[in-house]
């Protein structure tokens, strides 16, 4: 059965700090969120993640970005299984804004500042991060807004625990849906934190406005296990 | 109620030569026993690129096999996968007419989509498209039985003129089913006037409201075929040993392995963003476990589940049966996670001491 081999030591590197696993949901209205979705090789599928998560067959990354009220942000992700349930292995995250610090901190948003742009063309949507991202949702139609699955992210952060995954499930309300055909113009996978991140194949992309609900934790895994036996209770344990 | 051994194929790593020749041949083993005990069918998946869960991408060749070996249980593909890009239609109705010819009249016809993008993408298959090509497919396939000459200009395909032969030997053709994960699909059966084949868990009172809305609803079908073929079969797990603690912990052992084969897996939802696929395939939650306190919670599995000592399956082939459940497709062994002796002691026992409860006398 195959599990991740990434060395958790390599990881924690990149882990933010929470100071506490007990955080007040945040509600953030009216967010534009850009998704595209590919393949990615899936020989080093398990060199990405850590031993507690299980690849996907085929891999996939999926490129998010949000632009909300007072800030956006990009999130790089590797799909995944903690234990049977589906989840999403945050790479790494650029914020435009002041959230990138609360974000990590109540989150284990794994953040760095950045330029982060979302531009809506007739034709296309496109987003882009410095220049490290450039993706687009091309010739997109309108779908029913309970068409659009995202994925709850499992977040590496270093806990009052110790080094965790966070699991968090954001809630969406989502009042606008739509899917296009998927193109990467660039990514530069070492300055998202990962080298051996290498899309290779497009599945889908998507763009969609929602209420988006950053929940309250409800659960973190220990990192270098399975999730059948590392899932801990954020709160109350 | 009527019984099966529902095939996976499924083929842990690591893939060491001989491995997957291995779990053939206990699969046909199995076959073979289960022929000789008594069980109705043996159905078998056409997967392609699952790896670990399912090595069986050319079901109708195994099937023919288990007709070699074998003189009375049915054989039943389950399903022939409805998408062009990976079965032309007359493909299809050739390979399903050859093995009701060679099994002597054995087979039972099941279509599907697929649900998983492991399979679409790696076709390329649309899947917007797969509701509509199956639907389709299940209103040409008996035409090009029964019709001498047949011809078509569709959606998913065209063709002229031409005769589709062999014709099957069941007359006038072969029973005809489809694969029900999403909920919703059972009408879809229901309309069309194809059995409710069952290859996703469901509790007892999510199953007893779909049964009785097919049931109800098939009365008033418009058959795709000249043949109505109203069952409900669900899929189920079969571990049965005269020592609970034992059939327990060794049927929860390939469960469990087969749930996270399963899971492993990239189901169409997940990746594709698509109003056709309503759910995450498998990785819905389970079906509802056994209330605290009751010897299903003792046992951590979910109700319904065939998984103890014979008085265990009776019973819970009795709540089955009471909510109008035709039959149940036994897997009853994933990743090979029990020898093969476990498995034929375990269907041995089945069929001597649980099988007769449900028989006429």
């Amino acid at each position: 059965m195959y599990t991740g081999t990434k060395p958790v030591a390599e990881l924690a590197a990149r882990a933010p700090r929470m100071p506490t696993l007990d955080v007040d949901a945040l509600a953030l209205p009216s967010v534009e969120i850009l998704t595209v979705t590919y393949e990615v090789r899936a020989d080093v599928n398990e060199a990405m993640l850590p031993a507690g998560l299980h690849p996907t067959i085929p891999p996939i990354v999926t490129f998010v970005v949000w632009r909300a009220e007072t800030f956006s942000m990009a999130q790089v992700r590797i799909g995944c299984r903690s234990g049977m349930r589906p989840r999403a292995f945050l790479v790494s995250a650029v914020v435009d804004g002041d959230a990138g610090p609360p974000l990590a901190e109540r989150w284990g948003f794994a953040t760095r500042p950045g330029t982060v742009t979302l531009e809506r063309s007739y034709d296309r949507l496109r987003a882009t991060v410095d220049d490290t991202l450039d993706v687009e949702v091309v010739d997109p139609v309108p779908l029913r807004p309970n068409d659009i699955q995202w994925i709850a992210n499992m977040n590496l952060a270093d806990t009052p625990r110790g080094l965790r995954l966070v699991q968090v499930d954001a809630d969406y309300e989502v009042y606008r849906a739509e899917r296009g055909r998927p193109r990467l113009a660039a990514f530069d996978a070492a300055a998202w934190s990962e080298p051996l991140l290498e899309p290779v194949y497009p599945v889908v992309a998507t763009f969609a406005v929602a209420d988006i609900t950053l929940p309250r934790l409800r659960y973190v895994c220990r990192p270098e296990e399975l999730a059948f036996f590392a899932t801990e209770p954020a709160t109350g344990a | 109620m009527k019984f099966g051994i529902f095939f996976e194929l499924s083929v842990p790593r690591p893939w060491t030569p001989g491995a997957e020749r291995a779990v053939y041949e206990n699969a046909m083993e199995q076959a073979r026993l289960a022929d000789e005990l008594g069980f109705d069918w043996v159905w078998a998946v056409e997967h392609h690129f699952l790896e670990e869960y399912s090595h069986c991408p050319a079901p109708e060749v195994f099937l023919a096999a288990v007709a070699a070996q074998t003189t009375r249980i049915r054989v039943g593909h389950g399903v022939v996968v409805c998408v062009p890009q990976m079965n032309h239609p007359v493909r299809a109705a050739e390979r399903a007419a050859v093995l009701d010819i060679v099994s002597g009249g054995r087979l039972e016809f099941g279509t599907g989509r697929s649900s998983t993008w492991t399979e679409l993408g790696g076709f390329q298959a649309d899947p917007d498209e797969t509701k509509k090509t199956w639907d389709e497919y299940v209103r040409v396939i008996p035409k090009m039985w029964t019709e001498e000459r047949f011809s078509w200009e569709g959606r998913a395909f065209s063709m002229p003129e031409r005769a589709v032969l062999p014709k099957p030997i069941q007359q006038p053709h072969p029973p005809m089913w489809v694969a029900v994960t999403s909920p919703g699909t059972e009408l879809d059966a229901a309309d069309r006037g194809l059995g409710c084949l069952g290859v996703a868990s469901a509790g007892y009172e999510e199953q007893e409201r779909r049964t009785q809305e097919y049931h109800r609803r098939i009365q008033q079908c418009d058959p795709v075929g000249d043949v109505v073929t109203d069952m409900v079969t669900t899929l189920n797990f079969l571990y049965c040993h005269e020592d609970a603690a034992i059939a327990g912990e060794r049927g929860r052992s390939f469960q469990a392995a087969f749930g996270l084969a399963n899971a492993h897996l990239l189901f169409t939802r997940e990746a594709y963003a698509t109003t056709a696929y309503e759910l995450l395939g498998n990785l819905v939650p389970s079906p509802r476990r056994a209330e605290a306190g009751s010897p299903g919670a003792e046992r951590n599995l979910p109700e319904g589940t065939a998984i103890g000592d014979p008085d265990w399956c009776i019973e819970q082939i009795k709540g089955w049966e009471s909510i109008g459940v035709d039959g149940i497709n036994f897997l009853t062994n994933g990743l090979e996670a029990l020898p093969q002796d476990q498995v034929l002691e375990s269907m041995r026992l089945f069929a001597r001491e649980v099988m007769p409860r449900f028989r006429p006398r």
